[in-house]
C-alpha cells in the first residue's frame, strides 16, 4: 500500500478507457501510488446524447491511437446495455479480490479487439475465469443490489468532480481527462517526488 | 437469427468494426496529395477554432510551428457557435479546458497566463475579422499573434483597439466589414462532421487538434508533405 492514490474513472464502453488501462495499471510499478479503479456507466446510458459523428470519429481516432501505442483495436462488440452493466458489476467484485487489473485488461481487450459479446454468458464467463474470478460469484455480483449501488456511487463521484467523460484520473486536487493525458499525470507524479 | 438479433449484431459489432477497417484506407488521400503537388500546389491544414477556447489557443500555436518547415499552409477558420447541441457540460468543459491547456503548454515550457474563461461573445468580433478576410500568410500570422495576446500575454478583457493596431501592423488598413465568413466556416465545419473545437481538417481526415499535433505531423508525412 502506498500513501498516495490515483482514482481511475473508467467505462467499459469507452475505447479511450481501453487504451488507458494498461498504462494506468502500470503506474504503481513506476511510482509510489495505488490505483483505485472506479467503473462508471457509459454516457449514453446516463442520458447524455452522443452524436453519430462523434461515434464515427472516435473509431477513427482510437484506431490511430491504438496503432501508436501498439495495441490491437477491432473487431469490436459495443457493450452498451447489458454488457456494460455486467462488466461494471463484475469489476466491483474483482476490486474486492484485488483482481481488477486482470479482469479490466482482459475484458476490455475482448470488447475492443476481439469482438466478444460480453452481454452473453458464453462471452463473459471465460474472461472472468481467466482473470481468476469464480463464475458463480460473478453471477451473484451481477444481480447484487449492493454492488449496483457501488457502481452508482462511482458515477455520482465523477459528476461531483465536475467531470463528464472518461477516462479521468484524479491525483490530489488535479483532474486529468483522457488517455493522452497520462504523460501529464506522470509529470505531476515526478514533481511530487513519487518516482520509485 | 431473429431480426432483432441481426440488428443488434450489425449495430454493435459489424458496423463499428467496418468503420475501423475503413479508417485505414488512405490511398485516395495520398493520391490526391500527390496530384496536388504535381500541380505545384501546397498542402493545407484547416483549423476550426474559437478565440475564446484555451484548447484552440494551444492547437493554433502548435500547428503554426508544425507547418513552418513544410510546404503546408495553416488556414485559420474561426467559429463562434460549436459543440454538441444542449450539451449539459458546456460550462464545465470551458473551465476544464483552461486547466488542461495549462498542462499542455507546460509540456513545452510555456505558461498560460489567462486563467479565466472568455465569453464567446467577447471575441466574436475578432473571429469575424479573420473569417471575413482573404486567406494569406499574413492573416495566419495575425491570428497566431492575436491568440498569443489573448492567452499568453495577459488575462485582461480583450481590448478591441489593441487588436486593431495589431491588424494594421500585420495586414495594413482596418479589419474587414461584417460578411458571411463566420457562417460559412460554421457550415463547413458541420459539413465535415466536426462538432467541437479545435478541429483540424487535413486532406480527408479530421483530428482534435490540441491533442493530436504529433499525429497530424505523421499524417502530413504520409501524404508526402514532410519537413524540409
Amino acid at each position: 500500500m502506498s500513501s498516495e492514490t490515483i482514482e481511475f474513472f473508467f467505462s467499459f464502453r469507452s475505447p479511450y478507457s481501453y487504451l488507458a488501462a494498461p498504462r494506468a495499471f502500470q503506474l504503481p510499478e513506476n511510482y509510489e501510488v495505488d490505483i483505485r479503479f472506479r467503473g462508471v456507466m457509459p454516457m449514453a446510458m446516463r442520458g447524455q446524447s452522443v452524436p453519430s459523428q462523434k461515434r464515427i470519429h472516435t473509431m477513427f481516432d482510437t484506431k490511430r491511437e491504438a496503432n501508436r501505442l501498439g495495441m490491437p483495436f477491432g473487431p469490436v462488440f459495443d457493450p452498451i446495455g447489458d454488457g456494460a452493466v455486467r462488466c461494471l458489476r463484475v469489476s466491483e467484485l474483482a476490486v474486492g479480490q484485488q483482481l481488477e487489473k486482470q479482469f479490466v485488461l482482459a475484458v476490455s481487450r475482448a470488447i475492443w479487439a476481439e469482438g466478444v459479446d460480453v452481454s452473453s454468458d458464453e462471452g463473459l464467463r471465460p474472461i472472468c475465469i481467466a482473470a481468476g474470478l469464480d463464475w458463480h460469484a460473478c453471477l451473484q455480483a451481477i444481480s447484487d443490489p449492493l454492488i449496483e449501488a457501488r457502481v452508482e456511487k462511482n458515477v455520482e463521484d465523477l459528476l461531483e468532480l465536475g467531470q463528464w467523460g472518461v477516462p479521468v484520473f484524479r491525483f490530489r486536487d488535479q483532474l486529468l481527462w483522457g488517455q493522452d493525458r497520462i504523460e501529464d499525470l506522470e509529470r505531476l507524479l515526478d514533481a511530487a517526488g513519487l518516482r520509485r | 437469427m431473429a431480426v432483432s438479433g441481426l440488428k443488434n449484431r450489425i449495430e454493435k459489432n459489424l458496423a463499428p468494426s467496418l468503420i475501423i477497417r475503413l479508417s485505414e484506407v488512405d490511398a485516395p488521400m495520398r493520391l490526391a496529395a500527390r496530384a496536388k503537388r504535381a500541380r505545384g500546389q501546397r498542402g493545407s491544414v484547416e483549423l476550426f477554432f474559437a478565440f475564446d477556447d484555451a484548447s484552440s489557443a494551444y492547437a493554433l500555436i502548435s500547428l503554426a510551428e508544425l507547418v513552418n518547415q513544410r510546404d503546408v499552409d495553416l488556414i485559420p477558420r474561426p467559429v463562434v457557435d460549436r459543440g454538441i447541441p444542449d450539451d449539459p457540460a458546456v460550462d464545465r468543459k470551458r473551465s476544464y479546458a483552461i486547466d488542461d491547456a495549462v498542462r499542455l503548454f507546460a509540456r513545452g515550457g510555456t505558461e498560460l497566463v489567462r486563467r479565466t474563461p472568455i465569453d464567446p461573445e467577447a471575441t466574436a468580433w475578432l473571429a469575424q475579422w479573420v473569417a471575413d478576410a482573404p486567406q494569406s500568410a499574413a492573416l495566419t500570422d495575425f491570428t497566431v499573434e492575436a491568440v498569443r495576446l489573448l492567452w499568453l500575454t495577459d488575462g485582461q478583457q480583450p481590448d478591441r483597439e489593441r487588436f486593431e493596431r495589431l491588424w494594421s501592423e500585420k495586414l495594413g488598413g482596418s479589419p474587414p466589414a461584417v460578411g458571411d465568413g463566420l457562417a460559412s466556416n460554421e457550415l463547413r465545419m458541420a459539413r465535415l462532421r466536426m462538432y467541437e473545437t479545435p478541429a483540424a481538417w487535413v486532406t480527408g481526415r479530421w483530428f482534435f487538434a490540441h491533442e493530436r499535433v504529433a499525429q497530424i505531423g505523421e499524417w502530413l508525412d504520409r501524404l508526402g508533405w514532410e519537413e524540409r
